[in-house]
């Protein structure tokens, strides 16, 4: 067993090479909405059951499956009209699934990265031939249905195994959001390849705050401008990333779904902000940054 | 079957308590403490910077903070890392501004895999101190006494290694303990503690070898417990902070004597950026009450020690 992922290194939060975002932002705002099936029959994994019912667990199930029915699209026309992009955290399995979801995310120009094929589908004990199996049928699958590379990937669940970082990178994927040690995107070592980590978030995440923190929709928002706010402050030094993971059947709840829309008025009233996808963060980040960050780690972070 | 006869024997029922490391004391009663400049309550912020190894152990409880999801959860290690690359740069920095030094209750492995987070806490006029190996080396009554002397050992000489003898105090991680951990701990030369969460003001607390001030440390009141495990908002434990603050001050108006406010914080839960506003707020509004020492916590144990008989 590893006592640490051993994927990245130390970065302290200060007097680090300067992140610049286009235009002079200070932020880059990306929201990432996990469009997501979970199977009603799920095979049994070792290390993680499913459901927590017997199977059928109608109440999860039906719960999430709310989600691609009513809660998506009230996600998606109030992301519309905020002019902000989403990049989807896609179990791919979708686009065969529901077609017309992966329709509207094409329309509103979304970009489609790889949350594995299924979120019942757990990377735990998957051997890296399986892995390396799965990784291509996400980028065969959101190239045909979208005719967009497989540039990012966060595992189902988060149910990464410990070689799983390796072959994302020996696969080509550009970057991984399974670590959240960081509020800038930062270098991933692997044993071949390029791979970079990008911020996505548990601390501002629909599913820790409404499932497990019991936080009402109003707190929801005032959380999520807190933490735009101080990223916003802190961007004028070196630029900084804030991710709002969304889950449809969260947040696209009708007694939610104002709070989203206040959070992105607010964000968007702001004017050096970087409304970005996960693949522009992380190409950006790799052209300008990349390098400096490595420089400065090799340096012992002066 | 049923219980034996002994079950109601009860051989420590007598005004005592039912061990020998301190006797009972009344708060209301104890004699009076004075601190520098006449303030009424001394200031420590207890900052929890712990490294929680992905594979440590669930056994025979998961530590507050441990690894909660199946193995390997980078989800859990990478959350808690996050406190040491940047939730406690954020809180040096909010305190440093509003001039007020921190005590790191440190996992000593990080003397080891963050040797320049070591530095800038020195930087920080901040005060070092041991919470034991890592997170996962918790001391409980099933560790056996070698391991537990071996790992004292290793913590002490890992942080000396690198602050010299500016380390005296000791935390036992997640307030877990042996019976003989206090032995050990004064033993290893550590002269104030922490672990056990029952008074408001320090106490002398008796070992095998010498007596260690026992600091206040509270796991009712404390991010760990309010944010974390009960899943509190933000603001209730700040408020709840300032509440405390509240009581503290006005009994020491009344008493003459001095109190202990002590925040039991910790980088991946304070220092995230939706939190850190509140957290200078927070420190805001306890010296704006004034007649506060914001000190650390040996000079706080110091102060106590030289006005005991």
């Amino acid at each position: 067993m590893l006592d640490r992922p051993g994927h990245y290194d130390y970065m302290p939060w200060r007097r680090r090479p300067k992140i610049v975002w286009p235009n002079g932002a200070r932020i880059a705002v990306w929201l990432a909405p996990n469009i997501e099936h979970y199977e009603l029959n799920p095979p049994p994994n070792p290390r993680r059951s499913p459901w927590p019912r017997p199977l059928p667990d109608v109440a999860g199930y039906s719960w999430r499956d709310y989600g691609n029915r009513s809660g998506f699209w009230r996600m998606a026309d109030t992301m519309e009209k905020y002019g902000v992009r989403g990049s989807v955290s896609l179990n791919v399995a979708v686009c065969d699934h529901y077609p017309e979801v992966i329709e509207r995310c094409c329309a509103l120009d979304w970009e489609l990265f790889s949350h594995g094929t299924y979120n019942t589908r757990y990377f735990y004990d998957m051997d890296e031939e399986m892995q390396r199996e799965l990784i291509r049928d996400s980028r065969e699958t959101i190239l045909r249905v979208a005719g967009q590379r497989l540039d990012g990937w966060l595992t189902p669940a988060i149910s990464n195994d410990e070689t799983t970082q390796h072959v994302l990178a020996e696969e080509g994927i550009l970057y991984t959001l399974d670590m959240t040690h960081d509020d800038q995107p930062t270098p991933v070592n692997t044993r071949a390849g390029q791979l970079v980590s990008i911020p996505y978030s548990l601390e501002v995440n629909d599913v820790p705050l409404f499932v497990n923190r019991n936080t009402p929709a109003d707190r929801y928002a005032a959380i999520c401008k807190a933490q735009f706010d101080q990223l916003y402050e802190e961007g004028a030094e070196s630029g900084t990333v804030m991710c709002m993971p969304l889950h449809p059947y969260l947040i696209g709840q009708p007694h939610r779904i104002a709070a989203l829309d206040a959070v992105l008025a607010h964000i968007t009233s702001h004017d050096k902000v970087w409304l970005a996808t996960g693949r522009q963060i992380a190409q950006h980040y790799i052209d300008y940054t990349l390098a400096q960050h490595r420089s400065w780690i090799a340096e012992g972070t002066p | 079957m049923t219980l034996p006869a002994s079950y109601t024997d009860y051989p420590l029922r007598k005004r005592a308590m039912d061990h020998d490391r301190y006797p009972y004391r009344i708060l209301p009663r104890t004699s009076p403490v004075t601190w520098p400049g006449g303030a009424r309550v001394a200031l420590w912020v207890a900052v929890h910077a712990g490294w929680f190894p992905m594979d440590m152990p669930t056994k025979p409880f998961i530590a507050p903070g441990g690894m909660e999801r199946p193995y390997p959860s980078y989800w859990d290690f990478t959350q808690r890392d996050y406190g040491n690359r940047i939730g406690i740069y954020r809180m040096m920095k909010a305190m440093e501004a509003r001039g007020v030094k921190g005590t790191a209750l440190l996992s000593a492995a990080l003397a080891r895999e963050y040797p320049v987070l070591m530095d800038d806490i020195a930087a920080a006029g901040w005060e070092p101190a041991c919470a034991g190996l890592d997170m996962g080396h918790l001391h409980h009554g099933g560790v056996a006494e070698a391991d537990e002397r071996a790992w004292i050992d290793e913590a002490r000489s890992l942080l000396h290694g690198h602050f010299g003898d500016t380390v005296t105090g000791w935390h036992s991680p997640a307030h877990s303990e042996s019976a003989r951990t206090p032995d050990l701990v004064a033993g290893a030369g550590f002269t104030w503690t922490s672990g056990w969460a029952n008074d408001d003001m320090p106490y002398a607390f008796a070992t095998a070898a010498g007596t260690l001030t026992a600091m206040p440390l509270s796991q009712d009141l404390s991010d760990q417990r309010m944010l974390l495990q009960q899943h509190m908002a933000t603001e209730d434990f700040t408020a709840a902070i300032l509440a405390a603050h509240a009581t503290l001050d006005a009994e020491a108006r009344a008493t003459g004597g001095g109190r202990v406010l002590t925040l039991s914080v910790t980088p991946w839960l304070m220092g995230q950026p939706h939190r850190i506003r509140a957290f200078g707020a927070m420190l805001d509004a306890i010296l704006a009450h004034g007649g506060v020492w914001s000190a650390t916590g040996s000079a706080i144990a110091d102060a106590w020690r030289t006005q005991q008989a």
